[in-house]
């Protein structure tokens, strides 16, 4: 049985409606992240789950309980703040006990409880140390280990890795998910990094304007992402979207963009039907297109470099393509300077086509 | 011609050395990115360099000109701030005509220029309404025209896009790149991102608790860290280091790490020679690092999968060789499965090695 | 349902009962003040009799209301002591609230007196008034200073001084000082800093100082009573003297504690728009 179910959520802050209808599930063990541009709703989805608001309309279930009317205390659902709220005054023991202290715990039971969830976070070293002596690593699974020590169904993080410096973010990153393998709790987190949500969530759920555009795992929603929104926003850098429209000419299909032309017979069949006339959204990823000096591929277009972004072993190349603007994503190729002239391919297999707004038709 | 020098800076404060011994020269018409961790110093660079904060020792130049005791609004700096200085009491256009207001240009001057600038940066729109309603980047762009209206000769930037989203993010560094070039500013960005930093900076230097640890270009920085820690502040995902050993093996020289060794005979010259009987360690990126299902015949060594995380259009598997746990950087057709056994393979002629006690390279290769 | 429509009449309740319970004593001072000797001690709201002779008395100290008048040493108006107290006051408010923004200003951006100075100006204040009453009038006997307006408005202004770093220090914390630095950056002085930047963007703090340190000068007694002889008597003072031996006269004592609520209330609505500015100063998202 599925641990949470959230139901066709709806609220309304004023005359301002913050969800429209969401409903998403989360399994036993699982982590699911709500992804979004700020403003979208993904917070107010997590304050509902805990509790600290109430729908204008929906159902949360817990375990297959209906937990509407259920204050947050209630609800054994532990909830990680963005900043992590750990009590600085407090040792990290104490921070850890605080809960169970409330539940006026006995005092044996409470030493056992902590040190167990100390040992699961990996704070066991550090217990007698005051708050304010704590690294951010060390926060991070503190405050995980106070909302542990509850018995939690359900574990709820707010953006947890916003605050940090790229580089502390990436070592948390690797923590976060190992901490998530070896807890092995149900899981929702919220956040506005797409590259966060894809490296430690088991699916995500992208939303925008209070509805989720789409559910899935990273590699679902990365290779057949269903909406032009989607697809923009998962990806760093995003992926190209040009207006084209289907053209036949005679046995050949032709996606045409601006001045630049692309040859799709062999997809034909996947092509045919789909949006004829309609505008189309032609949608590729910065990876998916092959630069080489040469033309080596016949089916190459030629490219004028108009800006270079180093990234370490590889390249983020802004090129001029039949008129449009173009982002590829390759090896750094040392001579390759701004007006040096390159040949692209585009791999036809990872061609996406989005109706003007909403769906998909070809991989 | 006007560049910028800083001669042997130092600032202190209290009992901690924020900057020591700090000198670079940023030729004209330079993107120049100051890269670090937060608490190395950088704000403090732009600082003494606008003239808000003057240096306990060292010498400013800006162009030929020592500016130690020049006051800082004489200086024609324009500075963005990490906190956008844009007053909610007053409307865009009251806002960015601010440095004009203080010269007591004339209005319909201070007009003329303003929407200039407004419409070079696209924010035209924003000029009569008033800050409460503006975005993170619409506030960023106003503090940008509000800094650029005065066409100041050198523009300086502290951490400009650490407060966007991130899908802005990467929009707001192309433009400030493009911005940077058409405009022909002198212009120094600090940023704690090394993503950030590569990409835009025509040269970047590294500081790190108050020293700047390297110089120079995004490949040089990432090909030839002069240091333990610019190669690792370089580069997504961090490069993974051990430590090692130089041991002979009948004829080849390896760099033996607890659970895998680097084949470095062709390089073992210079090696032992700088580093005779030093503790050294071995620096290998992920990127560097193949995986395979089988083991070929030669230089592979048996690993188990930690952990795997997608980053789209790369995987990064963590994998456990020995006693050592490495991150490496595969491509998104292999899926590795947690626990799984795999053998690993490393580009010999890309691995690094550093001495353990300075944390300086030793014998950098050439590529 | 059903709980949520209890504790939402609950806190109707709360809210009503509360309001009744601050403001049934103002409406019982102004019933008083209209109502004649007779009335004085009788239950009723409303007067039955309602006359004016309370406010009038007050400015022409005239016949007895009451009857037990000459018992009290009531011979004059109380127009003096009503200036007397808005110069006290006033001008006590506005040197505070002055030099406190400047000393404000230097702690927050120059750390001017090192890290504990609030701490230690708070200090001061933690001593009951009545301990240095005597020294102060030792003090001021020996360089003239009582009963006049200077050692008045002078004490007044030292004694919120303290109150008015305190506060104002709070309300310019709040500016990042970069918005500042990018001012000097573009050439502005110090003091053009502070006029056309600081003071703006802080002018509901100041305001909300001004009139929390107004009203704790205003109401100030104990040493307007020790410093004042018959020159810089204050209205707290004199509403004392109305106090005898023999009885009270409430209904001049209810007329005068309205009217001396009054500048309060003026001052307070006349800076209202700036109250509400300064309290709702929004952070960038």
């Amino acid at each position: 049985m599925p641990k949470l179910v959230v139901k066709n959520l709806r609220k309304m802050f004023g005359t301002f409606e913050a969800l429209k209808d969401v409903s998403f599930q989360v399994e036993e063990k699982e982590t699911l992240c709500l992804l979004g541009p700020s403003g979208c709703g993904k917070t107010t989805i997590l304050r509902i789950i805990a509790g600290l608001e109430v729908p204008t309309s929906g159902e949360v279930f817990l375990d297959g309980v209906l937990v509407n009317d259920l204050p947050p205390q209630r609800r054994q659902i532990g909830l990680v703040f963005q900043d992590y709220a750990i009590f600085p005054h407090l040792s990290v023991f104490e921070n850890i006990a605080y809960g169970l202290r409330v539940r006026k715990m006995s005092e044996a039971e409470l030493v056992k409880k902590v040190r167990e969830t100390a040992s699961l976070v990996d704070v066991e070293s550090i217990l007698d140390l005051p708050s304010k002596k704590l690294g951010l690593s060390e926060m991070q699974r503190v405050a995980v280990g106070r909302s542990l020590a509850l018995d939690p169904k359900l574990l709820l993080l707010d953006e947890p890795l916003s605050n940090i410096d790229a580089k502390a973010r990436e070592r948390m990153r690797t923590e976060l998910g190992k901490l998530q393998k070896e807890i092995g709790i149900a899981t929702v987190y919220v956040t506005h990094d797409q590259l966060e949500a894809m490296t430690l969530a088991d699916r995500i759920a992208v939303m925008r304007n209070g509805l989720i555009e789409q559910i899935g795992t990273a590699s679902e929603i990365y290779d057949n992402a269903r909406t032009l929104f989607v697809a923009n926003f998962i990806g760093s850098p995003p992926m190209n979207l040009m207006d084209c429209e289907v053209v036949y000419d005679g046995n050949r299909v032709i996606l045409k963009s601006g001045d630049l032309a692309l040859d799709v017979t062999e997809f034909a069949e996947t092509v045919r039907g789909k949006g004829e006339g309609e505008e189309l959204v032609l949608g590729i990823r910065p990876e998916d297109l092959s630069l080489d000096v040469q033309k080596t591929n016949p089916s190459a277009i030629e490219a004028k470099v108009q800006l270079v972004e180093p990234i370490g072993a590889r390249s983020i190349y802004h090129l001029r393509i039949g008129g449009l603007t173009v982002l590829a994503k390759g090896y750094a190729m040392p001579d390759v300077n701004v007006g040096s002239n390159l040949w692209a391919t585009f791999n036809k297999d990872k061609v996406h086509l989005f109706d003007k707004k909403t769906e998909e038709a070809v991989v | 011609m006007v560049g910028l020098r800083l001669v042997k800076v130092s600032k202190r404060a209290g009992k901690r050395q924020i900057l020591k011994n700090v000198s670079l020269e940023i030729p004209d018409k330079e993107l120049f990115v100051i890269a670090g961790p937060p608490g190395a110093g950088r704000t403090t660079l732009l600082k003494i360099i606008a003239g808000l904060i003057a240096p306990d020792e060292g010498e400013v130049y800006i162009g030929d000109q020592m500016v130690n005791t020049v006051p800082p609004g004489d200086r024609d700096v324009g500075m963005v701030f990490e906190t956008p200085p844009v007053y909610p009491n007053r409307t865009g256009f009251q806002n960015i005509a601010f440095p004009l207001e203080i010269r007591k240009i004339n209005d319909s001057e201070i007009k003329e220029q303003v929407e200039e600038v407004a419409e070079f940066l696209q924010i035209t729109h924003l000029l009569d309404r008033k800050p409460a309603t503006y975005s993170g980047g619409e506030l960023q762009r106003v503090a940008l025209a509000r800094a650029l209206v005065r066409k100041p000769r050198i523009l300086l930037l502290d951490e400009p896009l650490k407060n966007l989203d991130a899908k802005i993010r990467e929009r707001t560094r192309v433009e400030l790149k493009r911005l940077q070039r058409e405009f022909g500013i002198t212009m120094v960005f600090s940023t704690h991102d090394q993503l950030e930093a590569t990409a835009v900076g025509d040269r970047i230097a590294v500081m790190n608790e108050g020293v700047i640890e390297q110089i120079g270009g995004p490949e040089v920085v990432y090909s030839s860290p002069r240091t333990l820690f610019v190669a690792r502040f370089i580069g997504s995902p961090t490069m993974n280091v051990t430590e090692c050993a130089l041991k002979q093996m009948g004829d080849r020289w390896i760099l033996d790490a607890s659970g895998f060794n680097v084949d470095v005979t062709a390089r073992a010259h210079e090696i032992e020679s700088q580093a005779m009987g030093q503790e050294l360690l071995l620096g290998v990126r992920p990127e560097d690092i193949v995986l395979l299902s089988s083991p070929e015949n030669t230089g592979c060594f048996e690993a188990q999968v930690e952990l795997t995380q997608n980053f789209g259009d790369e995987r990064v598997v963590t994998i456990r060789v020995g006693e050592v746990s490495l991150n490496c950087l595969t491509g998104k057709d292999r899926v590795f499965a947690y626990d799984e056994k795999v053998y690993v393979k490393f580009k010999q002629e890309k691995a690094r090695v550093f001495n353990r006690e300075t944390g300086i390279a030793v014998a950098r290769t050439a590529g | 349902m059903v709980t949520k429509a209890l504790t939402e009449t609950v806190r109707y309740l709360l809210i009503v009962v509360v309001s009744i319970w601050t403001l049934a004593p103002v409406a019982w001072m102004v019933s008083l003040s209209f109502k004649g000797p007779a009335e004085w001690y009788a239950p009723n709201l409303i007067p039955l009799q309602p006359i004016f002779d309370n406010y009038i008395s007050l400015f022409i100290p005239t016949n007895p209301i009451g009857g037990s008048y000459f018992f009290t040493s009531i011979t004059e108006p109380i127009t003096k002591p009503l200036i007397n107290s808005l110069i006290a006051a006033g001008l006590g408010t506005l040197f505070a609230v002055l030099v406190g923004f400047l000393a404000a200003y230097g702690v927050s951006r120059y750390r001017a007196g090192g890290t504990f100075i609030i701490f230690f100006t708070l200090l001061t204040r933690m001593l009951p008034g009545a301990t240095f009453v005597a020294p102060l009038m030792v003090f001021y006997a020996s360089i003239r200073f009582i009963d006049t307006y200077a050692g008045l408005i002078l004490l007044y202004a030292a004694v919120t001084l303290t109150y008015a770093i305190w506060l104002m220090k709070g309300f310019i914390d709040e500016i990042p000082p970069e918005w500042e630095e990018a001012a000097l950056l573009e050439g502005a002085s110090p003091w053009t800093v502070l006029r056309k930047i600081t003071i703006p963007l802080t002018k509901g703090g100041l305001a909300a100082s001004a009139l929390f340190i107004f009203i704790l000068n205003w109401s100030e007694f104990l040493f307007a009573l020790v410093i004042s002889v018959t020159e810089v008597t204050t209205l707290p003072v004199q509403i004392s003297k109305y106090v005898s031996a023999v009885g009270r006269m409430y209904g001049t004592m209810a007329s005068l504690g309205l009217v001396a609520t009054i500048p309060s209330l003026v001052l307070g609505y006349l800076i209202q728009k700036h109250l509400v500015t300064g309290f709702t100063f929004g952070r960038i998202r």
